[in-house]
């Protein structure tokens, strides 16, 4: 393994100031949070000891927790199976039939470097209904479509899936370019080879654009699972949560908690189980990636 | 190859300017404090030469909520500090200017490491009492004393500052709740100002029948729609104390005087009171519905007098005030909502102490007559010297300087009575009656339940 031909000393020595660094900023105020999340403190007064209360309260007797997850895991079972598909294909597309792509790809990655702030407020003027400019409704509305205007952000029943839909639009770019620079990077002579043996056009993407894709692919989906679940901006920015909770997630109820309801404490407890959360989400996808990867290598 | 080190040095140099810069860039509070000593050090040796160099440079953080260049409170506290600054040449103050939300957020962050800055903001009763029990502010009580600021104060006002009879902060207004309405909408409309709860619902049908959005809400700050359903309880209940009743354990939420209070803000709902969409318009957004002349009726604090008096629905004098009417008989009109302001609270482990009492004094003596001279003298917690009709006050500002003159009591605002993990639970409980009917009973079994979780 020593292929560098240097000492362990050295290499930790080198490692040392940036792994110190790392578990300051990273494990340290884990297991800070952990340790809040067993006290039953405002934030700012003193702090009372309960033992493991809160997680038994969170998980057992919140009637906001479990649908606050319900709806996190709903973000990301659609982002992974709605929107890294789409993602892909268009990438497919991008790589076969356009000569200059990278003007594409970054018309479709632009809004990802915008504000989240910017495409909330944009989103939520679409979103408006139509007598204050709405323009999802007034398209609507000319359409004859009156009976399918909706106030989208404010019907509990919808609001959430009207955030989804900017979430999913936000970050299609990015996937697009992920899995459009993972396409680029397979080899060609595998394709022309492909040609002579007859397979060309979706045979050759079923046998060898899909098998060759897969760590990349795997890429985007820890990413747009481990983005879904830590989603908290655009919620608080196009709906803060509400209506009466119609969009908490579970970012979003641990700011609630710890900053509005000034339960630091629980809003720690909160927060630890998201941290548990995506690291149970991250081994299960590397499980099952390693898998896929097994029977195309 | 020969050049490997000097490259290698030239890079690191370069990398660490770079994160210098980028440093100071993020951090604009350290650099400015690296800058404003050296500025103090010349300016020390040029005073050392003309008098007493046994005065030490001061500076003193002033966190404060007026970031907005509208807002008359802006140019006040520049004008106030600038005149401290000439007349101390060793104080300097430095202005945290932030919105609402944030302060709170920021003090908050900055309470849990106890380093709040030398004079913040708070709000009064219930929501500054975490920050009082903790030990995070100097009580003002000899300050107050000094100058006559105390005597300034309105009465009573100062109560709400008070611990263990100790002042610990002092306000930056004293506001009541009304109705703000459209003169001409009503004209158009055909509807007179309603003295009663159900001929305000009344007046809500028929706008609503002639095509003109009644109501204006920014729901979506969850606090808008609990302050007018307050308003309601506090007609409901026959007088104030509801809130203080339920904390002495006289009352329930279940009490039927909350109930008939339910039930009437569903009604003014299901007449279709508010714009589509309430729960998405943020406190701005729903004002300025208003303040375009897109709604006929706002009801909120008088503190928006300043904002409405310059907007486009009052051109030519056209928006009036009413005062909350009797809900089914019940009630006193002349009980208001009231909302003692934020106020200004001073650390105790500030490094100045003595300089840091000193200026709030002076700011606090000066506020109101700079207020006054800016038009935003309306709704302030001290007694303002002056004739505010020849100043050129608008007759709505003058019929909202009446109201006050009316006020026999009232009740605070939620969150200023309870506890904060019950207050957000009845925020999102009443945020829900604006997206869907719910029975009264169930609104009141669920504060109930929220209540008697989070008390102590």
């Amino acid at each position: 393994m020593n292929v560098l031909k240097v000492s362990g000393w050295k290499i930790a020595a080198f490692v040392l100031p940036c792994l110190l660094i790392y578990s300051l900023l990273v494990f340290v105020p884990i297991l800070v949070s952990f340790y809040s999340g067993l006290l039953d403190w405002n934030g700012i007064g003193a702090a009372k000891f309960i033992g493991f209360k809160n997680f038994e309260k969170m998980l057992t007797n919140d009637p906001i927790f479990w649908p606050a997850v319900g709806r996190t895991m709903l973000l990301a079972g659609v982002s992974m199976c709605v929107q890294l598909p789409i993602a892909l294909f268009i990438a497919i597309l991008i790589s076969r039939y356009v000569k200059k792509p990278n003007f594409l790809v970054s018309s479709y990655f632009l809004p990802v470097i915008l504000s989240v702030v910017v495409i909330g407020q944009l989103w939520k003027t679409i979103y408006n209904p139509a007598s204050m400019g709405g323009m999802l409704n007034q398209i609507l509305e000319s359409l004859g479509l009156n009976s399918w205007t909706h106030s989208w952000l404010t019907e509990p029943k919808i609001a959430i899936y009207s955030v989804i839909v900017v979430a999913l639009w936000q970050y299609l770019g990015y996937h697009i370019l992920i899995q459009f620079t993972g396409i680029q990077n397979i080899p060609s002579d595998i394709y022309e080879a492909a040609k002579i043996d007859g397979a060309s056009g979706m045979k050759a993407d079923r046998y060898i654009t899909l098998p060759l894709i897969v760590p990349i692919f795997k890429i985007s989906v820890v990413l747009s699972f481990i983005g879904s679940l830590q989603s908290f901006d655009l919620i608080m920015v196009m709906t803060g949560g509400g209506p009466a909770h119609a969009t908490e997630v579970v970012a979003s109820l641990m700011y609630n908690m710890s900053f509005l309801s000034m339960k630091y404490g629980y809003g720690s407890a909160i927060a630890s189980f998201l941290v548990i959360l995506c690291l149970a989400a991250t081994i299960i996808i590397n499980g099952l990636f390693s898998k896929l990867d097994k029977r195309y290598s | 190859m020969k050049f490997k080190p000097l490259m290698i040095a030239l890079l690191a140099s370069a990398l660490t300017l770079g994160l210098a810069a980028c440093g100071s860039g993020s951090n604009g509070s350290a650099s400015s404090n690296g800058g404003k000593n050296e500025g103090s050090t010349n300016s020390q040796s040029n005073s050392g030469t003309k008098e007493d160099t046994s005065k030490k440079e001061v500076k003193i953080t002033f966190q404060n909520i007026y970031p907005d260049p509208t807002d008359p409170k802006y140019k006040m506290i520049r004008t106030v500090v600038a005149n401290y600054e000439a007349e101390h040449p060793n104080v300097k103050i430095e202005l945290d200017s932030l919105n609402t939300d944030q302060q709170k957020v920021k003090l908050k962050t900055q309470a849990a490491s106890k380093e709040v800055p030398d004079i913040t903001i708070v709000n009064p009763a219930a929501q500054m009492k975490p920050f009082v029990d903790a030990g995070l502010f100097a009580p003002l009580n000899e300050m107050v004393e000094k100058n006559g600021l105390k005597g300034t104060f309105q009465e009573g006002i100062l109560d709400y500052y008070t611990f263990d009879n100790n002042l610990y902060a002092l306000p930056d207004g004293n506001n009541i709740a009304l109705i703000y309405y459209n003169k001409k909408m009503f004209e158009e409309g055909g509807v007179k100002v309603p003295t009663t709860f159900e001929e305000m619902v009344d007046v809500v049908k028929q706008l609503k029948a002639k095509g003109i959005q009644p109501m204006a809400i920014g729901e979506k700050d969850s606090w808008t729609g609990s302050f007018l359903f307050m308003n309601i309880l506090l007609r409901t209940n026959g007088g104030p104390g509801f809130l203080q009743d339920v904390i002495d354990g006289k009352k329930t939420f279940e009490d039927p005087a909350f109930t008939e209070a339910v039930s009437a803000f569903e009604d003014l709902v299901q007449a279709g009171a508010f714009q589509e969409g309430a729960t998405s318009f943020d406190y701005n957004a729903g004002e300025n519905l208003f303040k375009t002349g897109k709604a006929a009726m706002y009801f909120m604090g008088s503190w928006a007098t300043g904002g409405i008096e310059e907007s486009t629905a009052n051109e030519n004098q056209n928006v009036g005030v009413f005062k909350f009417p009797t809900v089914n008989g019940k009630g006193d009109p002349n009980e208001f909502m009231l909302a003692p302001g934020s106020a200004f609270a001073v650390s105790k482990d500030s490094k100045h102490l003595e300089e840091t009492l000193d200026f709030l004094n002076y700011f606090l003596v000066n506020y109101p007559k700079e207020m006054f001279n800016l038009k935003g003298a309306i709704g302030l917690a001290q007694t303002v010297d002056g004739d505010f009709k020849a100043a050129g006050y608008s007759d709505m500002a003058m019929e909202v300087l009446n109201l006050f003159k009316d006020v026999k009591g009232g009740d605070l605002a939620f969150d200023n009575t309870m506890n904060p993990g019950t207050a957000q639970a009845h925020l999102s409980s009443i945020q829900n009656l604006f997206v869907s009917k719910t029975d009264a009973a169930v609104v009141a079994k669920e504060h109930q339940t929220a209540y008697d979780e989070n008390k102590e």
